[in-house]
């Protein structure tokens, strides 16, 4: 009975073992594993069976239908481990059953915890094995059953197989190893037809491995840039990269494919020592084959990560290519197989021994395999019928082809030397190691040759080959020596030649360095080190000492501390404004005051301006209702007073949207329609009017035509609108004239046509002052045209001011309100370019941390400065375009290739919004201030254009992504809309900030 | 295993654009189709955003590469150099505004004119679920669109009526036009690439049936 009863407890255990090992595979063979895998299912269901073994039914809870509830459950209010999980399924039970109606709310709350990534959805299979699946991919599952199996007399018959004191502790440790593999994110089958979302690549990299950046060397050297990693001297570095390197190197890639794997393969790593167990791995790439032995106690992960790097055990494991490898000795024991590899030196590796059961000959017959087609065994590995590769029987021992090894002597051999040759290759490929075989010959014993390899080999390659690669230049062993001087000579004569365009193609491209790059960056580097302290960034203390003294800082200092360290959240209101420019360092607080009373003056004389404008607007949109009522062709529910404006708009918009682009331009017909302006003024928007511009616009429309409701309703004011936009020059001036009377719009209409003018604008815009109370009284004191620009504006801005950001705390209704009227009053004063969206992103930010909407306008002006010339027809978004691609194309050569054969991405609209916003939306709010505030320190620290480094920053953070999924333009951008948000902010600053260093060395080291 | 492959298994893309003036919800159509989910707390779009998704019709499997636009016109020369090569759009107007709806004309020249010339066009009301605020008629735009050949809905991206409903639409005509020989996928500029699946068909003899247009596309 007791037997039974083991035989029933090491079937349930065989089933977790073989589920175990199929996850651990997938693991290797695919590079992650997918939630949805139908192992994880099967390892569930297995585990799921043994801990409801011999359950106790008398526990309370556990007559429960669903066992595992009531168990996981009671162990979690004494485990806390488990009491997590407890809570965790609760979440996905609730977020199952109740999932169309929170959609909403859920929504909602993953946008808060943007960076958390998605709420997972549950499929029926998920939620079969529940509660054992939530711990397994909450890496805790082993954790939860070690705890059984401690206190299993709590919760277990005495026969069970978690009370065994044996099988209790194998499940847990068995269970070690799936729970330390990344499980990738449950998808939904919708997600089967969309591609990975940016999420899922980062994630997929991440399992892959850490960047191991490869530069390859045929590439054109990359001017002493080299990877992050390189730089990191400590050896220490070298061997944790080295470390992952291996582990990485274990999964099969897309590079490399995984031919043989044994675990247990027993390898005595040195004489002192005591064989170790590791896992034997064959990998082949395009080029090479490799074998790999790793000792187990990296493999499994018992080990921490920093002492997983760390360990020991690194010196032990093996890699060896077999280009290198010349023979390959095998004996035959009981206890299995050993294996030594000898290399072209003659060196001997350390013996593998295989475990019984013909595990060294299915290796070597993967060897066999994985060498073809250019190398073969010699002998090769003979096929018998039924039982597949076989050792080659051969007749004597000392045979031609193969030679026993020591003391073995009677019988059928036991023990082999297998040759690797290439036949057919011998020049082209290991041209080393077939020399050795060719000159000794078949006839020798090859164990034999080993001491002699490394002398033999020059002069026999010079007697048996024409190569040039194989011939030594001190060769002194043939008589016949013409040819080969000859030879050596235009050898001479290559390498001098290449040597010589190398270095022309450096001095070129050093030379391309210095004229695009040069006046990117400062050419003087100011460190963070001296004095040190930089990195800490701008703290309160310091700024409070800088308060108090003044005269005795140096500018200078300050910026480089927030360039390096950011500026402490507290204070970033005080500095801010230093920074953007409304005040200068160095004010006295007297000063600081007056400047903050001439903008506090000028922004409530802009507000009073709009407003009294806007209030005109909203009299003429009322007035003017009737009249375009009547036009209506659709007498639907219309809200009139929205409906006026809108219309209005719509017209301004069309024209405004045909002019810029010059599509097709109107008919010039600006006299006629200039006249009907004067009568227009004299009462806009009645029905009178509208009729008549409506017969303007019926032909001035034409782009129009094809669209009748439309051309019915084409409407009113928009005509002028249009003119205004440059086409008559001849109506402006009339218009001017008609007005003289009025000073206040006069001016205001001017600064309309005339964009280009700022000067004149300013002195025009004072005058306006004494026309405020004017304008308010007076709806004929505002040209039409302003009043449709603004109208227009008013329209654009309210749109955009009520979806701006609407999910971050500051945003409530006053607040909004707060963030329109700063808006407006910049838009007022820049009328000629007009609301752009995308300003009142720029905006937004400025107003949460400042809290103060004089200060905000000031500021949001001097940023301005700089910004707008991002916006269309600015300009400056083609020049950073342009030297992204200058950047890139120095700095990561081999991207820039990869951009180039993808369709030509290089024109590098993927920065568009990074560019025109200064990564405001790619960023979470926090790290939009620590980002923007070091593009303002940078300016005066290491470069005027920073946001170019921020960018090839953000570039380079992901490359090896973009590299290995080989991303075409589309799925460049797509990765980067889906990544915003979701950057590492600290570290791409980290890594701009080395980029620029990288330029500004380039460009000293001359 | 069978469920990675299928991802990449499809017999066509289209590349699709979304246009139309500021706020009439195009990104919101887009997130609807491809999340089946309301955006609420959309930002309004710079540049331009993405999305793709493979939908079946009429047993062939497409996938849509959804180009989501800008809607204020300042940013047309931004957008325009998306255009090319569409092969089909979806112009959008808000019914609840009238703006939005008398701009489409010239929507429609942009995309006719930089777009392929054989652009499949669906128009789209969208916020059908505010009609109470209703400023343009289903009679008007419908007759709008006979007027200019295009396809119609009136959708929501709220309650996500008729948005699959409007790409499905548009790809289908896509299809009949390939399969009528109306159009060309092997044309520069087509806005239509075959898919692995397509190729695969094509070059196993077992299935002799090959997208028609692979017949007449000479």
């Amino acid at each position: 009975m007791g037997s039974a009863e083991d035989a029933v407890k090491e079937k349930l255990l065989w089933n977790v073992k073989k589920e175990v090992k199929q996850i651990m595979e997938e693991a290797v063979t695919r590079k992650f594993v997918h939630e949805d895998s139908s192992h994880i299912i099967a390892l569930c269901g297995a585990v799921e069976a043994c801990l409801l073994h011999q359950l106790r039914r008398r526990a309370a809870g556990f007559l429960r239908s669903d066992k595992m509830a009531a168990l996981f459950t009671k162990v979690g209010k004494t485990c806390p481990v488990a009491g997590e999980i407890c809570h965790k399924v609760q979440e996905l039970q609730q977020q199952a059953e109740g999932r169309k109606p929170s959609g909403v709310s859920q929504e909602a709350l993953r946008r808060q915890g943007s960076a958390s990534g998605k709420a997972p959805a549950l499929s029926p299979q998920a939620l079969k094995h529940v509660w054992v699946r939530t711990a397994l991919i909450e890496k805790v599952l082993d954790k939860v059953v070690q705890y059984l199996a401690e206190n299993c007399s709590k919760y277990y018959e005495k026969e069970a197989l978690l009370a065994d004191p044996v099988f209790g502790p194998i499940l847990a440790s068995l269970l070690v190893g799936p729970c330390a593999l990344e499980y990738t994110k449950l998808k939904t089958a919708d997600h089967y037809w969309t591609d990975p979302s940016a999420d899922e690549l980062v994630q997929r990299h991440r399992i892959r491995g850490p960047p191991t950046r490869q530069d390859s060397p045929a590439k054109r050297p990359a001017l002493g840039i080299r990877k992050r990693h390189s730089s990191g001297s400590a050896s220490e570095d070298r061997l944790a990269a080295c470390a992952r390197e291996c582990v990485e190197s274990l999964h099969q890639n897309s590079r490399t494919r995984l031919l043989y794997g044994k675990n247990h393969v027993l390898v005595q790593p040195k004489e002192d020592m005591e064989a170790v167990p590791g896992y034997l791995s064959l990998h082949q790439s395009a080029e090479s084959l490799t074998l790999k032995w790793t000792p187990n106690q990296l493999m499994n992960g018992t080990l921490g990560d920093s002492e997983l790097e760390k360990s020991v055990y690194w010196d032990y494991a093996l890699v060896v290519p077999f280009s290198q490898v010349v023979c390959i000795h095998c004996h035959q024991q009981k206890s299995g197989g050993t294996l030594v590899l000898v290399s072209q030196d003659g060196i001997q590796r350390p013996p593998l021994h295989f475990p019984q059961g013909g595990h060294l000959l299915s290796f070597l017959s993967c060897l066999e395999n994985g060498l073809l087609p250019r190398g073969q065994l010699e002998p090769p590995l003979w096929t018998q019928q039924g039982k597949g590769k076989v050792f080659p029987k051969l007749r004597k021992r000392s045979s031609i082809r193969s030679v026993d090894m020591e003391e073995m002597g009677t019988g059928r051999a036991t023990d082999y030397v297998f040759r690797i040759i290439y036949p057919g290759h011998r020049h082209e490929h290991n041209a080393g190691d077939m020399i050795e075989m060719q000159g000794f010959g078949p006839s020798l014993p090859a164990w034999h040759l080993e001491p002699l390899c490394s002398q033999g080999s020059s002069c026999l390659s010079c007697s048996s080959s024409s190569s040039p690669h194989a011939t030594p230049s001190h060769c002194s062993c043939i008589p016949d020596r013409l040819p080969l001087r000859l030879l050596c000579e235009s050898m001479k004569r290559q390498i001098v030649s290449r040597a010589f365009y190398g270095w022309l193609a450096h001095c070129r491209h050093l030379s391309t360095v210095r004229t695009h790059l040069s006046a990117l960056v400062h050419h003087s580097v100011i460190p963070p080190d001296r004095p040190p302290g930089a990195s800490a960034g701008l703290t309160k203390d310091v700024w409070s000492k800088y308060q108090k003294d003044k005269k005795n800082y140096k500018e200078l200092e300050l910026l480089r501390q927030v360039y390096y360290g950011g500026i402490e959240h507290e204070i970033r209101k005080d500095v801010w404004p230093f920074l953007l420019g409304h005040y200068k360092f160095g004010m006295s607080k007297k000063e600081m005051e007056q400047v903050d009373a001439v903008v506090a003056a000028r922004y409530q004389q802009v507000l009073a301006e709009w407003k009294a404008c806007e209030v005109v607007v909203r009299q003429r949109e009322r007035e003017a209702h009737p009249a375009t009522r009547t036009k209506f062709s659709s007498g639907s529910s219309i809200d009139s007073h929205v409906q006026r404006l809108i219309h209005r708009d719509s017209t301004i918009s069309n024209d405004v949207f045909i002019s810029v682009d010059d599509l097709e331009p109107p008919e010039p017909q600006d006299p006629e329609d200039s006249r009907p302006k004067p009568e227009q003024e004299a009462g806009p928007g009645t029905p009178g009017t509208a009729v008549v511009e409506q017969q303007h616009s019926v032909e001035f429309d034409s782009p129009d035509s094809g669209l009748p409701s439309s051309r019915n309703y084409s409407v009113a004011s928009g005509i002028q609108s249009s003119l205004d936009e440059g086409q008559s020059v001849g109506f402006e001036e009339e218009d001017g004239g008609g007005e003289e009377g009025s000073s206040g719009p006069g001016p205001a209409a001017h600064t309309l046509r005339e964009p280009q003018d700022p000067s004149q604008e300013k002195p025009q815009a004072g005058e306006l002052e004494a026309g405020e109370e004017l304008a308010a009284v007076c709806a004929a004191a505002y040209t039409i045209e302003l009043l449709d620009t603004v109208a227009l504006n008013l329209h654009r801005i309210d749109k955009d001011v009520q979806r701006c950001d609407r999910n971050y705390w500051y945003f409530t209704p006053p607040n909004l309100e707060r963030l329109r009227d700063v808006m407006c009053s910049y838009v007022w004063e820049h009328l000629d370019v007009g609301y752009v969206q995308g300003m009142c992103d720029l905006l937004a930010p400025l107003l949460v941390t400042l809290d103060n909407d004089q200060l905000a306008y000031s500021c949001f002006s001097h940023l301005m400065k700089r910004m707008s010339q991002n916006f269309p027809n600015g300009g400056a978004m083609d020049t950073h375009f342009a030297n992204m691609r200058s950047l890139i194309q120095i700095l990561d050569s081999e991207l820039f290739e990869l951009m180039h054969q993808n369709g030509d991405y290089t024109h590098f609209y993927f920065c568009y919004r990074w560019f025109l916003l200064d990564f405001k939306r790619e960023l979470l709010y926090e790290d939009v201030f620590a980002v923007w505030e070091v593009i303002w320190a940078a300016r005066h620290i290491s470069s005027e254009h920073f946001v170019l480094f921020i960018a090839l920053a953000l570039v380079e953070a992901y490359r090896e992504i973009i590299r290995d999924n080989n991303m075409d333009f589309t799925d460049i951008i797509k990765f980067f809309n889906e990544r915003a948000e979701h950057h590492d902010a600290q570290e791409i600053l980290r890594i701009a900030r080395d980029l620029v260093h990288k330029v500004q060395m380039l460009i000293e080291n001359k | 295993m069978s469920q990675t492959a299928m991802s990449e298994t499809y017999d066509f893309l289209f590349k699709f654009l979304v246009i139309g003036n500021a706020g009439t919800g195009k990104s919101c159509l887009l997130h609807q189709f491809i999340e089946k989910k309301f955006k609420d707390d959309s930002n309004h779009t710079i540049g331009v955003e993405f999305g793709s998704k493979i939908i079946n019709v009429g047993g062939k499997y497409v996938k849509l590469q959804i180009w989501d636009t800008a809607g204020q016109e300042r940013f047309r020369s931004v957008t325009r150099s998306y255009y090319r090569g569409a092969a089909g759009a979806l112009l959008v107007y808000d019914i609840t505004s009238r703006e939005t709806y008398n701009a489409l004309t010239n929507w429609l020249t942009d995309a006719r004119m930089l777009a392929s010339q054989n652009i499949v066009i669906i128009l789209c009301g969208n916020k059908k679920d505010l009609d109470a605020d209703r400023e343009v008629t289903f009679l008007e735009a419908s007759r709008f669109a006979q007027e200019n050949e295009l396809m119609f809905l009136e959708t929501s991206a709220l309650t996500g009526e008729n948005v699959e409903e409007a790409f499905v639409q548009c790809a289908r005509k896509i299809l009949n036009k390939i399969e009528s020989g109306e159009l060309d996928p092997e044309r520069m500029g087509s806005g239509i690439q075959y898919g692995d699946a397509a190729l695969r068909q094509l070059r196993s003899p077992r299935r002799a049936q090959a997208p028609n247009a692979q017949e007449c596309g000479c």
